[in-house]
C-alpha cells in the first residue's frame, strides 16, 4: 500500500534520524583511528556527511503524499480568502443557502409523502391483487372472500399473505356512544408490517384458536389511546364494548402506525370459511418468484374459484393482476403533481443560487487576475491553481451547504403545517432526513464544482503579460464581461418563469375564490347518520327514523330549515343514465343523482326557476316526481318546457337487493320543478346536470342532514345531539361540519400551492435582483477610471447615470423576453392541475414583468448613483 | 506514486548508476549505509566519492520499492547500526541494470573510439 508510507512517515524520520546518528559514530570511529582528536573526528565526520536535516527532509518528502498536503493549504488559503471579502461572502453563502434550503426541504417532503411514506418492512416488496373486469373497467374487484382467501394463502409463490377487513362497530359501554374504526386482520398482520407496539403487544398468531375464532382482543391505534384513555398505561387490560361484545385492550401502536386506520383498533379476523364477508389481501413473494409468475398462479386459481362460486366474481372473462403497494397507494393526484411541480421550481432557484455564486466569483476573479498572473508567472502550475481556486468553491459551497440544511428544517416545518392532511397518507412523517441530508450534500458539492469550474478555468489561462500590465485597469466590460453578463441574463430568465409559475398559482386560487358556488353557504351545519343495520333491518325502521330525526330538529329554536341529501350536500353523488320520455334514448349522457327530502332548496338557499318544490307529503308516498337543475333543463330539447315530462331513470331498476325499498316503486319520474344549479361537481368543474329525487325511494342506513340556523350554525350542536339521542340513546353522530368549512377544503390545495410558489418565486427575485446589483456594482467599481475620464472630458452626471441604466436596462429585458418565452413554451408541456389559469394568461404576465422591472431599478438605483457621485479626480487617480 | 519519476536524463543517469553501485554492493552479503559508502570508494579506488547526502535517500527508495529489506543489526566495532540486504526483486534489478549498464558503456565506447 503506496499511502501507508504517508501514515508511517513520523516513525520512518525517526528510525532515519537513529540511522544517521549511527552513520556519524562509524565515521568518527574511523577518524579516530586515523589519528584524529575528538572535536576533528566529529567536525570532518560531520562535513562528510553534510546537512543531516536536509537529508531527513529529503526522505520525508519522497513519503508524503503531495495531493493531501496541499489540499489542507488550499481550504486554509480559502477560508481566508473569504473571510477578507466579507460582503462577497455573505452575499454568496446567502444565495446558496436559499438555494440549498428550499431543494432540501421539498425534497424532504416528497420523500416523507411520496417516495417513503410507510412504516412498514419493506413496503416496495408488499403486493396487493386485483380481478380487472374487461366490462366494468373503472370498477377493479381487489376483495375476497374469507374462504377465497384461506385458499389464496396456500399458493406456493407467496411467502407470507395477510388479509385486511375494516368495519365500524358501535362503541358503548361507560361512554358516549361513537362509531369507532375496528379493523380486523388476520392474526399475523403485525410480523408481516413490521413494527412493534409502544405498549404491551400486538396481535399474535396464537390470537386465532385452532377452530380459526379469534380471542376478543383489540390493540388501539395511538390516537384513539390519546382519545379514550388520555395515553394512560392503564389503558392495558380494561374493556372496549364494541357491537354489544366486550374486547380486551392488550397493546398500543405507535403513533405513525396507521394501517386503514389512525383513530380506531385493530381486532383479529376470523378465519372462517363460512363467514361470508370479503377481505382485502395483501402479499410478499417468496424471493426469485417474479410478479408475473405469481399473477398467473392467481387467475388460475381465481377461475377455478369463478366455477365453484360464480357469483363473487366478474361473469364473463377477467384477468388477474399484482400491484406493487407502494404505487397504489402514496399519495396521487393533485398533490403528487404539486409536490413534482414544486421541486421543479426549488431546482429553478438552485439554479439562479449557483447563477449568482459563479457571477460574484467570475467578478472575483476577474480582480484577482493580477494575483493569478504573478502567482503563474513565479511558477505555478495551471492546474495547482485551478485547484485551488476549485477548492474555493467547494469550501463555499460546503459553508452554504451547512447553512442551507439550518434553513431546509425551518422551510420544512413551515411547509407540513400548511400540507392539507387528506392528501397525505395516513402513515407519512415528513422531516428532514439523512437520506435528505445526503441528497442536500450532494447538491451543494455539485453545485460547488458547477460554478466553480467556469470562473476557474477562465482566470487560469489569463494573458500573463497583459494581466502583469495591468490591463483590466482600463478596460471596459471584456470577455470575463460576456461570461458575467450571459449569467445575469440566464438568472433573470429563471426568475420570470419562477415568477410566471407563482403568478398563475396566485391567479388561480383568486378565481376559485370567486367562484359562487351556487347556494348559500353560511349558517349551515352538516352531519352524517350511519344507523346500525341490525337494529334497523326493515324499509319503515330506516325511514321512520330520519322522518322523525327531520321533525324533532326542526322544532329547535333557532332553526330555520333541515333537509336530508344523499349526494348533493354539497356535491352530487352517484350518476345514472336516463331517458326522457318522447325522445331518443342517448346512452352517453348522464344525470347525477339526488335524493332529497322536503325544502332541500330552502335549506341550502338554491333559488327555485320554475315549477315547485316537493311537498313533505309527496316524499313520505314516495311519489315518482323529481327536481332538476339549469344543467340537466338544457338536456331538454330547445322550446320544450322540462316540466310534467317524465323521465326513465336507469339506476332505480338497478338498486342493489340488500337494501330495502318501497312495497310500489317505478323508474319514471315526473319532473315538477326546476332549481338554480350549483357547483355539485367541484368548484373547479361546471354544474353537472343533477336529477333530485324523493330520498324515500330507497331505505339506505347513512343519511346525511343539513341544517339552517339564524345564528352560528356550530351553536345548535348541543341541541342536535339531544334530540337525536331522544329519538335512540344509543345511536352515534358522525362529525359535525359547515357548509363553509366544506367549501373550504376545495380551496386548500390551491392555496398551499399559491404560497409555495409564491414563496419560490419571491426568492428567485431577490436573488435575481442581487445578480443585477452585484454585476452593477462590480462594473461601477472596475470603470471608475473611465468614468473619471468621461466626466473629467465633459459628461454629465444624467449622461453617467444613462450609461450605467442602459447596460443593466438591456440585461433586463433580455432576460425579460427569454424568461416569458421559456414560460410560454413550458406552459405547452405542463398541464397540471396546480396551474388553474392558462400559462398564456396576459394578467398574470402583466404582473411578472412589473415586479421584475421594479426589483431590477430597485438594484440598479444604489451602483448607479455611486456612479454619478464620483469625484472625477479622485476617480482617475483610482488604481 | 514513485517519487521523482520526473528528473532529466541526466541526473536520472547518475542516480541509477548510484543505485547499481549500492546493490552491487551488498552482493557479498548485508551492509550498513557506512559500510556501502566505504565499499564504493574503496573499490573505485576513490574515483567515486559518494557524496552521502544523496546515499541515504538513494537507499530509502530502493527499499520503498523492494529491491532491497533493512534490519537493525550490531557492527564489527559493537555499534547499533541500520543493515541492508538485497532482496530477490533487487538481484533480478541487478542483473538487468549492469547489463543496461555494459551496453551503455559499450556503446559510449564505440562513439568515442570509432578506429577500434
Amino acid at each position: 500500500m503506496e499511502w501507508l508510507r504517508f501514515v508511517r512517515r513520523k516513525s520512518w524520520d525517526e528510525e532515519r534520524a537513529r540511522e544517521l546518528e549511527s552513520y556519524l559514530d562509524h565515521e568518527i570511529a574511523d577518524n579516530l583511528a586515523r589519528g584524529m582528536t575528538a572535536p576533528e573526528a566529529r567536525a570532518a565526520a560531520q562535513r562528510k556527511l553534510g546537512n543531516e536535516t536536509l537529508i531527513r527532509e529529503e526522505i520525508y518528502r519522497m513519503n508524503s503524499l503531495g495531493f493531501i498536503e496541499s489540499i489542507w493549504k488550499d481550504v486554509a488559503y480559502a477560508l481566508r480568502g473569504l473571510r477578507k471579502g466579507p460582503g462577497f461572502t455573505v452575499v454568496a453563502l446567502l444565495s446558496l443557502a436559499l438555494g440549498i434550503g428550499a431543494t432540501t426541504a421539498i425534497f424532504s417532503v416528497i420523500y416523507g409523502v411520496l417516495i417513503s411514506p410507510y412504516p412498514y418492512a419493506r413496503p416496495g416488496q408488499i403486493w396487493a391483487p386485483v380481478i380487472l373486469d374487461p366490462q366494468n373497467p373503472g370498477r377493479p374487484f381487489s376483495f375476497h372472500q374469507i374462504r377465497d382467501y384461506l385458499e389464496l394463502k396456500k399458493l406456493p409463490p407467496f411467502s407470507e399473505t395477510m388479509a385486511t377487513m375494516p368495519e365500524n362497530r358501535l362503541l358503548t359501554g361507560d361512554r358516549a356512544p361513537e362509531n369507532f374504526t375496528s379493523v380486523s386482520v388476520t392474526a399475523n398482520a403485525f410480523q408481516f408490517l413490521g413494527v412493534a407496539p409502544i405498549l404491551g403487544r400486538s396481535i399474535q398468531p396464537s390470537d386465532l384458536g385452532p377452530d380459526g375464532q379469534p380471542e376478543p382482543v383489540i390493540v388501539l391505534s395511538f390516537g384513539a389511546w390519546k382519545r379514550l384513555f388520555d395515553s394512560s398505561p392503564e389503558a392495558l387490560g380494561k374493556r372496549l364494548v364494541l357491537n354489544d361484545q366486550p374486547y380486551t385492550v392488550i397493546g398500543v401502536m405507535p403513533p405513525r402506525f396507521g394501517w386503514w386506520t389512525n383513530d380506531g383498533g385493530w381486532l383479529v379476523l376470523p378465519e372462517d370459511p363460512r363467514d361470508t364477508r370479503s377481505v382485502a389481501a395483501i402479499m410478499r413473494l417468496k424471493p426469485g418468484v417474479s410478479p408475473q409468475a405469481a399473477e398467473q398462479q392467481l387467475q388460475a386459481l381465481h377461475l377455478r374459484l369463478a366455477q365453484e362460486h360464480p357469483q363473487d366474481f366478474p361473469k364473463g372473462r377477467f384477468t388477474t393482476k399484482l400491484n406493487n403497494y407502494l404505487e397504489i397507494t402514496a399519495a396521487s393526484g393533485a398533490m403528487q403533481s404539486s409536490l413534482v411541480m414544486l421541486l421543479g421550481a426549488v431546482g429553478f432557484l438552485l439554479l439562479i443560487a449557483c447563477a449568482n455564486v459563479a457571477n460574484l466569483q467570475l467578478a472575483r476573479a476577474t480582480s484577482r487576475a493580477h494575483e493569478i498572473s504573478v502567482r503563474m508567472a513565479v511558477g505555478a502550475g495551471r492546474g495547482r491553481l485551478l485547484r485551488q481556486l476549485l477548492t474555493e468553491s467547494v469550501v463555499l459551497s460546503a459553508v452554504g451547504g451547512v447553512l442551507g440544511v439550518l434553513l431546509a428544517l425551518a422551510i420544512t416545518k413551515v411547509v407540513v403545517v400548511m400540507m392539507p392532511d387528506n392528501y397525505v397518507p395516513n402513515e407519512a412523517v415528513i422531516g428532514v432526513n439523512s437520506y435528505v441530508l445526503l441528497f442536500s450534500a450532494a447538491v451543494s458539492v455539485l453545485t460547488g464544482i458547477l460554478f466553480g469550474l467556469a470562473p476557474a478555468i477562465k482566470s487560469s489561462r489569463p494573458d500573463l503579460v497583459d494581466a502583469l500590465k495591468d490591463a483590466g485597469r482600463t478596460a471596459g466590460a471584456g470577455s470575463g464581461g460576456r461570461t458575467r453578463n450571459a449569467l445575469v441574463v440566464a438568472e433573470i430568465a429563471l426568475s420570470v418563469v419562477l415568477l410566471m409559475g407563482a403568478s398563475l398559482t396566485v391567479r388561480g386560487f383568486l378565481q376559485l375564490q370567486q367562484v359562487a358556488p351556487g347556494f348559500q353557504a353560511d349558517r349551515v351545519l352538516m352531519m352524517g347518520v350511519q344507523l346500525s343495520p341490525k337494529r334497523y333491518v326493515t324499509y319503515r325502521q330506516r325511514v321512520g327514523f330520519s322522518e322523525d330525526v327531520v321533525a324533532a330538529l326542526s322544532s329547535i329554536p333557532g332553526v330555520q330549515a333541515v333537509a336530508i341529501g344523499n349526494g348533493g350536500l354539497p356535491y352530487a353523488g352517484q350518476r345514472s343514465t336516463y331517458s326522457i320520455e318522447g325522445q331518443p334514448i342517448d346512452q352517453s349522457r348522464q344525470f347525477a343523482l339526488c335524493l332529497i327530502s322536503s325544502g332541500y332548496a330552502q335549506t341550502l338557499g338554491i333559488p327555485l326557476r320554475a315549477g315547485r318544490d316537493l311537498s313533505a307529503q309527496e316524499v313520505a308516498r314516495v311519489d315518482p316526481l323529481a327536481l332538476i337543475n339549469e344543467a340537466a333543463a338544457r338536456l331538454w330539447p330547445v322550446g320544450t318546457n322540462p316540466i310534467g315530462t317524465r323521465v326513465h331513470v336507469d339506476m332505480l331498476e338497478k338498486l342493489p337487493p340488500s337494501v330495502p325499498v318501497p312495497a310500489a316503486s317505478t323508474p319514471d319520474m315526473t319532473i315538477v320543478g326546476v332549481i338554480a344549479d350549483t357547483h355539485n361537481d367541484g368548484l373547479r368543474n361546471p354544474p353537472a346536470p343533477a336529477l333530485y329525487l324523493p330520498y324515500t325511494v330507497i331505505a339506505t342506513t347513512g343519511r346525511t342532514l343539513a341544517i339552517r340556523s339564524a345564528m352560528q350554525p356550530t351553536l345548535l350542536l348541543n341541541a342536535v345531539r339531544e334530540r337525536i339521542r331522544g329519538i335512540d340513546k344509543d345511536q352515534p353522530l358522525g362529525r359535525p361540519i359547515t357548509l363553509e368549512e366544506v367549501l373550504g377544503s376545495e380551496t386548500v390545495q390551491p392555496r398551499f400551492n399559491m404560497a409555495l410558489f409564491s414563496f419560490f418565486g419571491f426568492l428567485g427575485l431577490a436573488l435575481a435582483a442581487i445578480g443585477i446589483y452585484s454585476m452593477l456594482s462590480y462594473t461601477v467599481a472596475r470603470r471608475t477610471h473611465e468614468i473619471g475620464i468621461r466626466m473629467a472630458l465633459g459628461a454629465r452626471r444624467g449622461d453617467v447615470l444613462r450609461l450605467m441604466l442602459s447596460m443593466a436596462g438591456r440585461l433586463v429585458f433580455l432576460g425579460l423576453a427569454l424568461g416569458i418565452g421559456a414560460s410560454l413554451a413550458l406552459a405547452k408541456f405542463l398541464r397540471s392541475e396546480v396551474f388553474q389559469v392558462p400559462g398564456t394568461d396576459p394578467i398574470a404576465l402583466a404582473g411578472v414583468v412589473v415586479l421584475l422591472t421594479l426589483a431590477a431599478c430597485l438594484a440598479c438605483f444604489v451602483p448607479g448613483r455611486r456612479a454619478t457621485k464620483l469625484d472625477p479626480m479622485s476617480a482617475l487617480r483610482h488604481e | 506514486m514513485p517519487p521523482n519519476d520526473d528528473h532529466p536524463l541526466q541526473r536520472e543517469m547518475l542516480q541509477g548508476t548510484l543505485d547499481l553501485l549500492i546493490l552491487q554492493s551488498l552482493v557479498p552479503g548485508p551492509a550498513h549505509g557506512h559500510t556501502i559508502a566505504h565499499v564504493i570508494e574503496h573499490r573505485s579506488e576513490d574515483v567515486l566519492q559518494v557524496e552521502h547526502g544523496s546515499l541515504y535517500p538513494a537507499v530509502h527508495r530502493l527499499e520503498t520499492r523492494g529491491w532491497i529489506a533493512s534490519f537493525w543489526g550490531t557492527s564489527e566495532n559493537n555499534r547499533k547500526a541500520r543493515y541492508y540486504r538485497l532482496t530477490a526483486m533487487g538481484r533480478s534489478q541487478l542483473e538487468a541494470q549492469t547489463n543496461n549498464w555494459d551496453r551503455l558503456v559499450r556503446a559510449v565506447n564505440r562513439v568515442l573510439r570509432p578506429a577500434e
